[in-house]
């Protein structure tokens, strides 16, 4: 989490001041035109679905703000201005914006500094997007809505929560949902906005190279000596010899017996040994390997018997057949002279 | 190494040369099977011209003489008895009886009825 959290915050400081008035212009119609409960109405009917990897972030970026904020504040004191300055990412959001988010939150009849926090969180994660957007990624948004449902959390569980998902995160990589655990947890999402947010692969994103590929060194196939030497071997067999202990039981020495093949494993493999992966055309078929004999004669009617003698042989594998007709040819190769005085 | 704790006799030797000789025409045979498989297969023909027959006769009379199956006899494999041997066990009469009044074959009871 922490390299994605450093990428966004490249992405959000790179952006430039365009984005942010278009974006701010278009957060700032939807809260200025839309009354408290048409966008209310609007946050109901949608469904929207969140990772536990990004509520983390959001509730450590939150928690960051509320005690950045409460510093400057001081005890106490909830002005409805808040500092343009985003406080965590660097990123500066538009004053406008700000004021719609303190005035919703004030509006909402919840905790107004966390709903604050949260609001201004999703501004810069939408800010993103229109970023990512901006510089050409593509984003599938049939897979994107498709994948949104409802994430709803009630207020009073939020601090029993934050330790369980700082738990649970080890658990996921950041891509999948758990719709488990989501099921049983009910959260109420009034407060938020509803936002999109792309499945990413783990490789997006600038490397850290924190971890470098282990090099693919070239294998010392080139011994001094040639491998391996004699006292090697005895080497190996002394220490084959002292930790083979005598069997302390039956059940042992029959386990050893199955390694050295003396006994045979269990549940009975009736092709145990067999590894025939010829398919049964290369069984029947053999008349492709009659090419080296004459088109007549008793020879060849000799070798049509033989093949289909070996045609109806199931114990043989296809390669001992081959032989089997290699043989003969080489047979009549040698009798040749002694055949054309017949 | 520790020594295994079943002890029993250790045989090195085969149990007298009349066996040793049977082991090496077992493995003669075993060796020459195919061969003399496909030799005989011209041999005992009525299509080959009878020239290449006779030629094949005698060429798999050229094998050694061990390499013919025939000449296995199956023996005690403990006493290498030649008689009386049932094949099933591979064991002569004597040493059958031995083991079975000792309950050391599976399955088998003295017969009563």
């Amino acid at each position: 989490s922490t390299s994605r959290v450093l990428s966004t915050e490249k992405n959000t400081s790179a952006a430039s001041k365009d984005n942010t008035i278009e974006g701010a212009s278009k957060s700032q119609q939807g809260t200025a035109e839309t009354p408290k409960q048409k966008l209310l109405d609007i946050i109901g009917s949608m469904k929207v679905e969140v990772s536990y990897r990004k509520k983390l972030q959001q509730l450590k970026a939150s928690e960051k703000k509320k005690q950045a904020v409460n510093q400057l504040n001081g005890p106490g004191s909830e002005s409805p201005q808040r500092p343009t300055e985003d406080i965590q990412g660097g990123k500066l959001l538009n004053p406008d914006l700000v004021k719609a988010a303190s005035a919703v939150a004030s509006s909402l009849p919840l905790d107004k500094k966390q709903t604050e926090s949260e609001l201004l969180a999703q501004l810069r994660r939408h800010e993103e997007t229109t970023d990512r957007q901006k510089k050409g990624e593509i984003i599938n948004l049939r897979n994107v809505i498709s994948e949104m449902t409802v994430k709803r959390q009630s207020p009073a569980q939020r601090g029993a929560r934050i330790s369980s998902r700082i738990s649970l995160e080890l658990d996921e990589d950041g891509q999948g949902i758990r719709p488990e655990r989501f099921s049983s947890q009910s959260f109420v999402s009034r407060r938020y906005f509803f936002f999109f947010f792309v499945y990413r692969s783990l490789k997006v994103g600038k490397r850290l190279n924190i971890f470098t590929k282990a090099s693919t060194e070239p294998e010392h196939a080139m011994k001094t000596v040639s491998s391996p030497t004699i006292w090697d071997l005895e080497f190996a067999k002394e220490i084959a010899a002292i930790t083979a202990q005598p069997p302390r039981n039956g059940f042992e020495e029959m386990i050893q017996w199955t390694k050295e093949g003396i006994l045979w494993e269990f549940p009975i493999d009736n092709e145990a040994g067999m590894e025939d992966d010829a398919e049964f055309h290369e069984h029947i078929f053999l008349e492709k390997h009659l090419e080296g004999f004459p088109k007549e004669g008793p020879i060849r009617h000799f070798m049509e018997l033989v093949i289909c003698g070996l045609s109806k042989n199931p114990y043989l594998s296809v390669k001992q057949k081959i032989e089997h007709i290699e043989w003969f040819e080489k047979y009549f190769e040698e009798k040749k002279e002694f055949l054309q005085e017949i | 190494v520790l020594p295994s704790p079943r002890s029993g006799q250790v045989r090195s030797h085969y149990v007298d040369w009349r066996m040793l000789r049977d082991v090496k025409r077992r493995k003669l045979a075993y060796e020459y099977a195919d061969e003399r498989l496909r030799i005989n297969a011209i041999r005992k023909n009525t299509i080959l011209p009878k020239e290449l027959q006779e030629v094949a006769d005698k060429e798999i009379a050229a094998l050694p003489r061990d390499s013919c199956p025939v000449r296995i006899h199956n023996r005690c494999v403990l006493t290498s008895r030649p008689r009386g041997v049932r094949r099933r066990w591979r064991l002569s009469r004597i040493v059958f009886r031995h083991f079975a009044d000792h309950a050391q074959m599976s399955g088998i009871q003295r017969a009563m009825w």
